[in-house]
């Protein structure tokens, strides 16, 4: 479980970026760490790895405050994924890649194989053990991003705009990826995104942050039930969740809302 | 002559030591449209906004067949620098694109290179800057600037050089919703002023649908569809694996229209899509 | 008083020559000068660090020719000498933008083009780079890699970095070729732009230059 209780956060003689931030997120849920740019959504999620430390309150990770400790202590309880793959690839083979977390806590031989390998097919990368890392495509190397973070087995993924800059097509692979690594496995996803479709489709529960306050913390369906302030957030209601609660109807894409809906009477053909 | 500012025939493309990108592609950009390049990751939308100035197949290498036409003349035999002129490109990897100091020696870069005067120099510099909403930033060191900033930039040195083209690929990759809404609407504002032919590869339609006229379609380096926004589209939506990419409002309209059998508008915006809906349908299940 | 790049890499040069020309104490007075000038020009945090840097590392070549058995005086003045020439180029480097130093190489040294820009561009791309070598360090952290320990074991840390940092280099290198065929680079870039000419306080200056550099001629037979 990670907790943040009371955070306040503002980097060196800067303005506050986190005021008073309390939440808990618990084991196993599908979380969406939502807000405009500048929220201070990816400082957050850095508190929760220990990349930085609060001004006042406090962090838990698992039980454990962590204040005095660095995110090499929480490598294998919260896997981080940054934004940018190119900047996270350190080793030459794929195999190597995401061995080298392991390797980090000094696992045997055969633990080092039998992780990376059952990180590689959880991402659908074993037949890519062998590759180089920068001949992947961008779709796979975000992949091997969560391979390489999923290796040391945490309980927490965390993921900073997984989904940016792809085609649908893959979008939804990685979305259907990480499902199943939640439903599955029980870990826990907390999702940093601006992709509202993606948010509304896959996860459960959603924070929203709007210049340094938490200003919502619930259900995900209640955020876009078409009564909250998104705008207001700097957020903008998905298209599809505009119509579906325009018609009364559930929808989570266009042919499911398209599947709902009648002709008026007397509506020329 | 032709219309065209962008003309592909039979054009094949292959990296030197890579496979085809690029199979048999025929298609007409034609001036002062504003178009749409969309589609799958890897179906060879960058490799065509190089053909546009030449990178490829020239400066590049490898094995190509037929010809890239740029504003009457083939890109054959031409220097990329003297192609890029007349056509803009901003690349995705754009911050590798600024190659100065400052924000005013970036903008003066390509026009100092082809030999304008000072005086000239600084008079572009100063409109191309303003007109980005960079005004009076010559002097600004490039770690001054943000992101959405030095975007702008890039786009400030393409303009400064007057090209009546603009090639953009994938420019708002990297930005959050409202950054790239913002530099859309400066693009449109850009365009429609200086009445310029642009050319944008975008993943995300939704961005551009205010705006586009045109659409082209690639997929596994061949044009899928092409046309008009409304034609291209219907086209797009017949193969079911380029209809996720079609904006969400067009894969309603276009669902319903097969559906119904009806004529709905052709949607740029919500309110639009929402008020005909609201006019033509209720909602409530469908056992059809 | 506006003095050319070219004239500075020449005064530069100069002081390079007479920190092995002139007597010790010319030397010491040189040094007080070029403090002086830096200050006056520059005093921000990074300067005053650069200076702190320079003065362990000149601290740090003494020792060593101590070490070696080199009599107190000379590891001095080897100190000293040294010390006066990094700090010479301090100065150049604080007083004049970097395109200027690279305009008068290419204008009056005839250095070619391209490596003189380099001199712009790896100004250019260095703050991109310490910024990514920062969330590459990070991604290492978050892997297991702790970063408590002593000095060594954080330079180490640096070491591993290296490599993907040069081969982002060299992907960004690609495309800022590419950029610079785009914008027209080549001999024409320099020729193009305003040439620097040399005014009263250049020719000043430089007659100091010359007739300093002539002590040996003139302490011989004044």
């Amino acid at each position: 479980m990670i907790e943040a209780k009371a955070v306040n956060f503002a980097y060196h003689r800067g303005e506050p970026v986190l005021n008073d931030i309390s939440c808990k997120i618990k084991d196993g849920e599908f979380v969406a760490l939502l807000g405009h740019n500048g929220s201070g959504k990816t400082t957050l999620s850095r508190l929760f790895m220990a990349l930085l430390h609060p001004r006042s309150g406090d962090v838990f990770v698992g039980g454990n405050n962590i204040a005095d400790l660095e995110p090499a202590d929480l490598a294998h309880q919260v896997g981080y994924v940054f934004q940018n793959p190119d900047l996270q690839i350190l080793e030459d083979t794929v195999f190597e890649e995401v061995a080298y977390g392991p390797r980090c806590k000094n696992k045997s031989e055969n633990k080092v194989k039998e992780q990376v390998e059952a990180a590689l097919a959880a991402m659908g990368l074993a037949e890519l053990s062998d590759a180089y890392p920068r001949t992947l495509s961008f779709g796979q190397k975000r992949r091997l991003g969560v391979a390489a973070a999923l290796a040391l087995n945490p309980q927490t993924l965390i993921l900073d705009e997984i989904t940016n800059g792809q085609d649908e097509q893959e979008k939804n692979n990685m979305m259907q990826y990480l499902e199943k690594l939640n439903q599955e496995k029980g870990i826990t996803i907390i999702l940093i995104t601006h992709d509202m479709n993606i948010a509304r489709q896959y996860t459960q529960r959603a924070l929203v942050l709007h210049n340094g306050d938490l200003v919502f913390d619930g259900a995900t369906a209640d955020l876009y039930d078409g009564k909250s302030e998104l705008s207001e957030w700097g957020l903008k209601q998905p298209i599809i969740a505009t119509l579906s609660a325009t018609f009364g109807v559930e929808a989570q894409n266009a042919k499911e809302f398209c599947e709902k809906l009648y002709l008026k009477e007397g509506v020329a053909q | 002559m032709s219309e065209a500012a962008i003309k592909f025939e039979k054009f094949y493309y292959g990296y030197i030591n890579g496979n085809v990108v690029l199979h048999n592609v025929n298609l007409e950009i034609s001036k002062g449209s504003f178009t749409v390049i969309s589609g799958p990751s890897g179906a060879g939308k960058t490799t065509l906004c190089k053909s546009m100035v030449g990178i490829i197949p020239y400066y590049y290498g490898g094995r190509y067949a037929g010809d890239v036409e740029v504003l009457g003349e083939s890109t054959k035999g031409k220097r990329v620098s003297d192609l890029s002129m007349r056509v803009g490109l901003m690349l995705d990897d754009y911050e590798s694109q600024l190659v100065s100091l400052t924000a005013g020696e970036e903008v003066a870069f390509s026009l100092l290179n082809h030999g304008f005067a000072p005086e000239e120099v600084a008079t572009r510099t100063k409109q191309a800057l303003a007109d980005v909403g960079l005004p009076g930033r010559e002097n600004y060191q490039l770690d001054e600037l943000s992101g959405g900033q030095r975007q702008r930039l890039l786009l400030a040195s393409v303009l400064a050089v007057h090209p009546e083209v603009l090639v953009l690929d994938e420019p708002v990759s990297a930005m959050d919703p409202d950054g790239a809404h913002a530099l859309y609407k400066l693009l449109y504002k850009i365009y429609k002023e200086y009445h310029m032919t642009v050319i944008v590869v975008e993943h995300n339609i939704n961005f551009l649908l205010p705006y586009a006229t045109n659409m082209i379609v690639m997929n596994k380096g061949e044009v899928a569809a092409q046309g008009t926004f409304e034609e291209a589209a219907a086209i797009a939506y017949e193969i079911p694996e380029l209809r996720q990419n079609l904006p969400e409002l067009w894969q309603v309209k276009l669902a319903l229209e097969n559906r119904f059998g009806i004529t709905l508008g052709a949607w740029r915006n919500e309110e639009e899509a929402l008020k005909e809906l609201q006019e033509k349908f209720v909602g409530g299940g469908c056992d059809d | 008083m506006r003095i050319t790049a070219f004239t500075q890499l020449i005064t530069v040069l100069a002081v390079t020559a007479w920190v092995f020309l002139l007597p010790i104490s010319a030397v010491a007075t040189i040094l007080v000068l070029e403090l002086a000038l830096l200050l006056y020009i520059k005093h921000d945090r990074l300067t005053m660090a650069a200076i702190g840097a320079l003065t362990v590392f000149t601290g740090m070549m003494i020792l060593l020719q101590l070490l070696f058995g080199s009599p107190l005086k000379v590891s001095l003045a080897g100190g000293l000498r040294m010390f006066v020439m990094t700090t010479a180029f301090l100065c150049l480097l604080a007083a004049t933008k970097i395109q200027d130093i690279a305009q008068a190489l290419v204008e009056k040294f005839r250095l070619p083009c391209e490596y003189a820009f380099m001199l712009t561009t790896a100004l250019r791309f260095v703050p991109d780079f310490l910024t990514d070598s920062a969330t590459t360090l990070d991604a290492q952290s978050c892997r297991g890699y702790s970063n408590r320990g002593n000095i060594f074991k954080r330079l180490y840390a640096y070491l591993a970095v290296v490599k993907p940092l040069v081969m982002r280099a060299v992907a960004k290198s690609d495309t800022l070729a590419l950029s610079m065929e785009l914008k027209g680079f080549g001999a024409n870039t320099y020729q193009n732009m305003c040439p620097q000419k040399l005014g009263v306080a250049d020719y000043m200056v430089l007659l100091i230059v010359i007739v300093l550099s002539a002590y040996p001629l003139w302490s011989k037979y004044l």
